[in-house]
């Protein structure tokens, strides 16, 4: 699959862009951190922010054309853990899986990995689609 | 036994939704959903996560509608959606 980068950066996306779809609602997907993600935070790119990742990397991969603009928001976060905080070049890949689904609110489980394949973050989000 | 099954259903909800209260509190009656007085206010974030949690602790698949309508209503509904999904 051609690689498609997304039409916006950050701090408006912190998610490249699909890598692979392995099925409904699960793939991989790239981000990049650049200079300005990492420098919202003095070391480093913030932690929350990797939550927020996994949102949006769970809603590229939920469907829907990325370029229209928002297609939801993060709405939970649990048993998030950061194993460290990256900093500016890293490239990072996010494995993104459905834990469940009810109407609008889906449960996604995360799990972010550096280009060498580290442990960056792993932990699971509710996004609820549409708009706030 | 019944009251085993509300007794389960109401840990269940304490703990899955993190809720800082002793199960044996919440009515059999009382509303899950919503502002009503007595009610525990979950809203739909609360809905999938109990969900999830039905589904894992007792073997059973939830659709949407079934939630939607009155499985999940009260405590005395969820136990009667148990029953009836596990029979």
């Amino acid at each position: 699959m051609d690689f498609q980068p997304l039409p916006h950066a950050f701090p408006f996306r912190f998610a490249d862009g699909v890598i692979e779809r392995t099925g409904p609602a699960q793939g991989r997907v790239r981000a990049t951190v650049t200079a300005d993600a990492a420098a919202v935070r003095e070391n480093g790119f913030p932690a929350a922010a990797l939550a927020e990742l996994v949102a949006q990397s769970a809603l590229l991969l939920e469907g829907g054309d990325a370029a229209l603009g928002r297609k939801g928001f993060l709405a939970g976060i649990s048993d998030f853990k950061v194993e460290r905080l990256p900093v500016p070049g890293d490239v990072l890949t996010v494995d993104v899986a459905i834990a469940g689904r009810l109407g609008d609110a889906v449960k996604f489980e995360g799990v972010v990995t550096d280009g060498e394949g580290g442990a960056v973050a792993r932990g699971a989000v509710t996004v609820k689609k549409g708009l706030a | 036994m019944p009251d085993d099954l509300k007794k389960r259903v109401k840990e269940l909800i304490v703990r899955q939704l993190k809720l800082e209260m002793d199960p044996a509190t919440i009515a059999d009656e009382a509303p899950l959903f919503g502002d009503a007085d007595g009610g525990l206010g979950l809203d739909s974030i609360d809905a999938l996560e109990l969900v999830l949690g039905v589904e894992k602790e007792f073997g059973i698949k939830v659709q949407d509608e079934e939630v939607g309508v009155k499985a999940f209503a009260s405590v005395n509904a969820l136990c009667d959606f148990v029953r009836e999904k596990a029979a």
